[in-house]
């Protein structure tokens, strides 16, 4: 469910250890030719160079800083320049010196990367735990109210087990509800999802909707305003019916019964995006959680006990992979306003018989 | 007496909870019901019984359902629902493809699934293939003489828009995938031209009148799948 740490031992970062070490030497040992400096004093320049490199990168290139500083000191600079000359006591422990730093280096700086993989683990951890304890809350109120209802069912009195079927129906929906959700929110994170983009009609996309959503919009009035002359754009259908539909049931359930929601649909002022707004007649979206609202297991203020945010953020990754956007507002005249956008191109025109 | 007979459903689903519901769900409904928890022992009843129609999970331990499907399909005319799960639009459309005829996606109400088990069992009847002139709602299509009525009035359709018209009619209440209906009436090099497919199917619900807007319309559009065609979307769910 949750992103997994992130290992830094990809090649591609190896790779560029390698390349930082090879620029670092190769600055020196060029700066070092024109610099008034004894060739004594270019190994110290190479000797910081070796600690300033293995402070940031893993042992292996640290271990290679020091072979190459070694190696070009002697042969740039350690007399006679441009060969590998025998040398001095004092020169070899200089020598010595660069791989002993590298070692020391590099080891601080892996000491540093585990201690910073412990914490990202225990917020993981913290994580997990959180998800597990809201997720077991969620499961085990469905499946309370599922076996005492079975034991309910016993009952002789007929407008009893009426409601008891009602209980029934309603702990279905809503564990339905959680289940899908949890898979939704699966599919993204794990990278499953590949959405199939296709050229969609708008009145079509808005009517599935309105049928997955089904009982679940209760008794709001559902008002629709699509022109008839929208054309169709791309997008992803199964994406678009079930983002169009949670926020159809998100509308549904923070808003009184009775009050109507709307879905309004057309192409944006310069014809670059598809706008897709369904709002209501609620209480409205408060400023200071408008930015959060989309970040997974955020709930409104007002929100009923249960749920576990993660409507929103489904709806926010279904339009992102399909290279669209979700913003919400609370118009000046109340309620809640959910835009939904995508980018629009016109399609190839259709042949003509 | 044959219409006496009632018809035999095979249902083949890996969960034992699963088909017991729905056998109680069909025999309260008048079906006569087998079960089958493979695919191996579901083309084994096939074979011994032929049943009038067969609802079949996706998500088989043995096989996959479009394995099953193309197994079963040489051998078996009846016509077949497929069961399957949120979010696996691709496992549909290859069933679809593979010769099934409709799916229901889990979880589903009885209602629904006995709507279209009714739909389905319907198409097998002589009676509603179509002869040389076909009626739903305020249309009559005139096959031999390619004209279309409404209201008594002449409807004006293009080619292919009476084409695409006709291809749902000859399938009703079958569910015509995307890929399917291109590849018929455009050739397989314009399986990808969803946009002619979306296109038509405007100018045809405008041209007769058929609301997208609403539950009622013939047309019903199966997101990210296809259409179906319903002769009679009131008798159903």
């Amino acid at each position: 469910m949750l992103s997994g740490i992130q290992t830094n031992t990809s090649n591609f970062a190896l790779a560029w250890d390698y390349a930082k070490v090879a620029t670092v030497i190769a600055l020196i040992t060029v700066v070092g030719q024109f610099a008034p400096l004894s060739y004594h004093a270019l190994g110290y320049v190479y000797l910081f160079g070796v600690i300033a490199l293995s402070l940031s990168i893993r042992r292996w290139p640290a271990l290679a800083a020091a072979i190459l500083s070694g190696a070009a000191w002697d042969f740039f600079f350690v007399p006679p320049k441009l060969s590998f000359s025998g040398i001095h006591f004092d020169e070899g422990l200089l020598l010595t010196t660069y791989f002993a730093v590298a070692l020391i280096g590099s080891q601080l700086t892996a000491l540093r990367a585990s201690a910073n993989r412990a914490e990202l683990f225990a917020e993981s951890e913290r994580m997990h735990q959180t998800l597990l304890d809201s997720v077991s809350h969620e499961m085990m109120t469905p499946l309370a109210v599922f076996r005492s209802s079975i034991e309910q069912l016993a009952t002789q009195d007929p407008t009893r087990r009426e409601q008891v079927i009602l209980e029934l129906k309603v702990a279905t929906q809503r564990l339905d509800r959680l289940v899908s959700n949890l898979l939704n929110q699966n599919r993204l994170e794990s990278g499953v999802l590949r959405p199939n983009v296709d050229w969609c009609d708008c009145h079509e996309l808005v009517v599935a909707a309105r049928r997955s959503a089904g009982v679940k919009i209760g008794d709001h009035p559902l008002t629709l305003d699509i022109p008839m002359d929208l054309p169709i754009f791309r997008a992803d259908a199964a994406l678009m019916e079930q983002v169009i539909s949670q926020l159809l049931v998100n509308a549904a359930i923070h808003t009184p019964p009775g009050t109507s929601i709307k879905v309004v649909a057309g192409l944006s002022a310069d014809s670059t995006k598809v706008l897709i707004t369904v709002s209501d007649n609620g209480l409205g979206v408060p400023e200071e959680i408008r930015d959060s609202l989309f970040d997974k297991f955020t709930r409104g203020h007002n929100a009923r006990k249960g749920g576990l945010g993660l409507g929103l953020s489904i709806v926010k990754g279904f339009m992102r992979a399909q290279g669209g956007e979700v913003s919400v507002e609370s118009p000046p005249g109340g309620g809640a306003r959910f835009t939904l956008s995508l980018p629009y191109e016109k399609s190839d025109s259709i042949p003509l018989e | 007496m044959k219409d006496e007979r009632k018809p035999d459903i095979l249902i083949v689903d890996d969960e034992e909870q699963i088909r017991r519901l729905l056998r109680f769900a069909l025999e309260e409904a008048g079906y006569s019901v087998r079960e089958a928890d493979s695919g191996r022992l579901a083309l084994g009843e096939i074979a011994l019984h032929a049943p009038d129609l067969v609802i079949l999970d996706l998500g088989l331990p043995d096989a996959h359902g479009t394995e099953v499907l193309r197994a079963l399909r040489p051998i078996c005319p009846a016509p077949v629902l497929i069961l399957s799960v949120i979010g696996n639009e691709k496992g549909k459309i290859a069933a679809l493809d593979a010769g099934a005829d409709d799916y229901l996606t889990k979880p589903f109400s009885g209602g629904e699934l006995l709507a279209r088990l009714r739909a389905l069992l319907r198409r097998v009847h002589p009676a509603a293939t179509p002869g040389n002139s076909f009626e739903f709602g305020p249309i009559h299509v005139d096959f031999q003489q390619r004209r279309v009525l409404r209201n008594g009035q002449l409807v004006k359709l293009t080619f292919m828009e009476f084409n695409v018209l006709k291809m749902f009619v000859t399938n009703s209440d079958k569910v015509l995938t995307h890929q399917h209906i291109l590849t018929e009436l455009w050739g397989p090099h314009s399986v990808n031209r969803t946009n002619y497919l979306r296109y038509y199917m405007m100018q045809l619900r405008k041209k007769l009148g058929d609301p997208v807007d609403s539950e009622g319309g013939h047309f019903q559009t199966e997101a990210g799948v296809g259409y179906r065609f319903v002769s009679n979307p009131d008798a159903g769910a």
